[in-house]
């Protein structure tokens, strides 16, 4: 067959994998063909024989020869992902979807909310961003754990921290001893950023409580609904808006999204669910 | 757009002769069941033609119940299906809009499509539960065939409506087959009789606009009625002609299986954290109702009902969806 077969995984070589946490570790892949992905969009990860399931990536797409992907142990597949060790093969199919529209961040105020392994898919949007930090006229990170062991990429905030442009809080809801920033949910966050929330731009990802309740504090500090981008986590089998499991509304949430901005979805029940 | 008339008999004749250099289905009447069989010189005298939907919708042969979609299909003969009804013609629109997305094309499916003629026939004979009229379809063959086949006074009426039509008829045709079409205002009459009968059964029917209306300003309490009668075993799904959703199950090598899969399965929709949004039995039955009135209307211009009725014959709780529709649009 000469077209292109969009059900077949290509093989990568999972080269190795770092724990994060107790539950969330992070895959090494490397590519004999390079990946070209946008920040946002996904890929569909198989297990020999076992199952696939999606994630984006958390490393820069400005790396083309090497992906990096934080998974947490959530159930069947996953389950299985956690059991590599290296050295194995991977299928990988992608990337699909939208990503974040970048370009319409530009002069602006970016506001980045995340949560427990949502601080992946954000990952690589900041290092997209600072891939050309100048256009953003400041980056403002909020980030929250349960707790400080429960924060992945450790070595990364002193380096983040380091950016001119970028300002980043962090907050977890229950502290220990050494703790030295904010307790407390991660919305609280949102009332110590420095930022005109009229005219900035807030991208949130993490579980869908702290989707629901982050969304409801943007708004309420005045972030206008087409300036609120969710990644929608919903159930996927195919990524090509044809097996109909992520079906949302109007929408498969595999192809017309994963991203969307709150005005986009508000309407359908359940959104957050 | 060229018609032909020739005698059943020879029309018989001629096919059978073709029967083992094509893979044909036509309809074949089995412990009161219609349903498409191969068709080989034994049984060809069985065929039964005009007459409403086979029990298997027109979807399974380019959108099977199971499909491996990574390894490479090996050349089959190229298939012919006769009696294909007017509903299930109609459900390929949506089909293909799915499956050959520009996008992403699903080179099996249209390997499948491609692979098959398709001879559309009226339908001169309806069950109870057909009404394709309501939404606004005729009970004879208007898109999607390559050759339409009507039969009036023992002659077969074929008209021609694509290359692949043509050149299948190119292996049958002979002298007897006399261009032109036979009969044509009998035929008009029969099919007029039949949109008669159809309007006249479902005159209280709602036409799709309405139904939509009804659908989206329902309350939850029909929904939950309804789903008393319930037991998510997904036959309304895997009957329908346009019901497209499937699951991708893997295979050692990195092969992957495409399986039928159905919105009224638990956990159809469940992620891993545990939420979700189809989780009871009423939020699957109405979705079932938003993705063929309001969601597939919005996102592919095609509305996914083509009421062919297989649904209300299938359902094992007796759950009668145009009684349901018009519940709500009361
Ligand atoms: C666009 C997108 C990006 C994602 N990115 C990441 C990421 O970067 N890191 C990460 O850890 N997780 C991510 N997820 C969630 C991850 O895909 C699920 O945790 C995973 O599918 C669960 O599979 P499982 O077999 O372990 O769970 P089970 O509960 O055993 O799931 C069984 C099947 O249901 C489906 N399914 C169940 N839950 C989900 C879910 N939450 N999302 C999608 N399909 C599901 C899958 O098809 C799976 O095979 C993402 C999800 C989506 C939709
Ligand atoms: S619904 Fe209409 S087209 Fe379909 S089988 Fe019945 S009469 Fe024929
Ligand atoms: S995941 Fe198959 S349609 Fe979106």
């Amino acid at each position: 067959m000469s077209e292109k077969n969009i059900y077949k995984p290509i093989k990568y070589k999972l080269d190795k994998v770092v724990e994060e946490t107790s539950l969330i570790k992070t895959f090494f892949i490397s590519a004999k063909e390079e990946f070209e992905f946008k920040t946002g969009q996904f890929v569909e990860v198989t297990i020999d024989g076992i199952g696939e399931a999606p994630y984006t990536p958390s490393s820069s797409p400005y790396v083309k020869d090497k992906m990096e992907i934080t998974i947490m142990k959530a159930g069947y597949v996953t389950d299985k992902m956690h059991q590599l060790k290296g050295g194995e093969t991977l299928g990988i199919r992608g990337p699909f979807g939208k990503g974040y529209p970048i370009e319409d961040f530009y002069g602006k105020e970016v506001l980045i909310l995340g949560g427990g392994v949502g601080l992946a898919p954000l990952r690589c949007l900041i290092l997209t961003l600072l891939g050309e930090e100048d256009k953003f006229k400041k980056i403002n990170i909020c980030f929250g754990a349960k707790t400080p062991a429960d924060f992945i990429y450790k070595d990364w905030y002193d380096e983040l921290r380091k950016h001119k442009n970028v300002e980043l809080l962090r907050s977890v809801d229950k502290a220990d001893g050494s703790w030295q920033e904010t307790e407390g949910l991660v919305t609280v966050l949102l009332e110590k950023v420095d930022i005109n929330y009229k005219e900035a731009v807030a991208v949130v990802c993490g579980p869908p409580i702290m989707m629901k309740f982050g969304t409801f504090r943007l708004l309420e500090m005045g972030v206008k609904e087409e300036n609120i981008y969710l990644s929608m986590e919903k159930n996927m089998s195919c990524g090509l808006g044809k097996c109909g499991h992520c079906a949302m509304g109007d929408y498969f949430v595999c192809k017309d999204g994963p991203v969307f901005t709150y005005n986009e979805i508000k309407d359908y029940p359940d959104i957050w669910i | 757009m060229k018609f032909y008339s020739v005698s059943m008999k020879q029309w018989v004749e001629n096919l059978s002769n073709v029967a083992s250099e094509f893979q044909i289905f036509a309809p074949i009447l089995q412990n009161d069941f219609l349903d498409y069989e191969l068709i080989t010189p034994d049984n060809i005298e069985q065929i039964i033609y005009n007459t409403a939907k086979p029990t298997t919708p027109l979807k399974a042969f380019f959108f099977p119940v199971k499909e491996n979609v990574v390894i490479d299909k090996k050349a089959d003969k190229q298939r012919v299906i006769i009696g294909v009804p007017s509903c299930d013609l109609h459900a390929v629109n949506l089909l293909d809009k799915i499956f050959l997305d520009k996008d992403f094309l699903d080179i099996y499916y249209k390997k499948n499509r491609e692979n098959t003629i398709l001879i559309g026939t009226d339908c001169y004979k309806i069950t109870d539960s057909c009404h394709c009229t309501s939404y606004g379809l005729n009970p004879y063959p208007e898109k999607n065939s390559d050759i339409t086949l009507s039969i009036v006074e023992d002659i077969v009426i074929l008209n021609v409506q694509t290359e692949k039509g043509e050149k299948f008829l190119e292996k049958i045709k002979d002298a007897e087959f006399k261009e032109g079409i036979a009969a044509e205002d009998k035929l008009k009459e029969k099919r007029d009789a039949v949109i008669q009968e159809l309007d006249s059964k479902n005159k209280e029917l709602p036409d799709a606009e309405r139904t939509r209306k009804g659908i989206e300003s329902s309350v939850d309490e029909v929904w939950k009625e309804y789903a008393e009668k319930c037991v998510s075993c997904g036959a309304c799904a895997a009957i329908c002609p346009t019901c497209h959703c499937f699951l991708l199950i893997d295979k050692e090598n990195f092969e992957k299986v495409k399986n039928w899969d159905s919105c009224q399965y638990p956990a159809f929709e469940r992620v891993a954290a545990g939420e979700d949004p189809l989780g009871k039995i009423y939020e699957r039955l109405k979705n079932r109702y938003l993705c063929k009135f309001v969601h597939k209307p919005d996102m592919f211009g095609e509305i996914a009902c083509t009421g062919c009725g297989r649904c209300i014959d299938a359902c094992i709780g007796k759950i009668d969806k145009n009684e349901i529709i018009l519940k709500i649009c009361k």
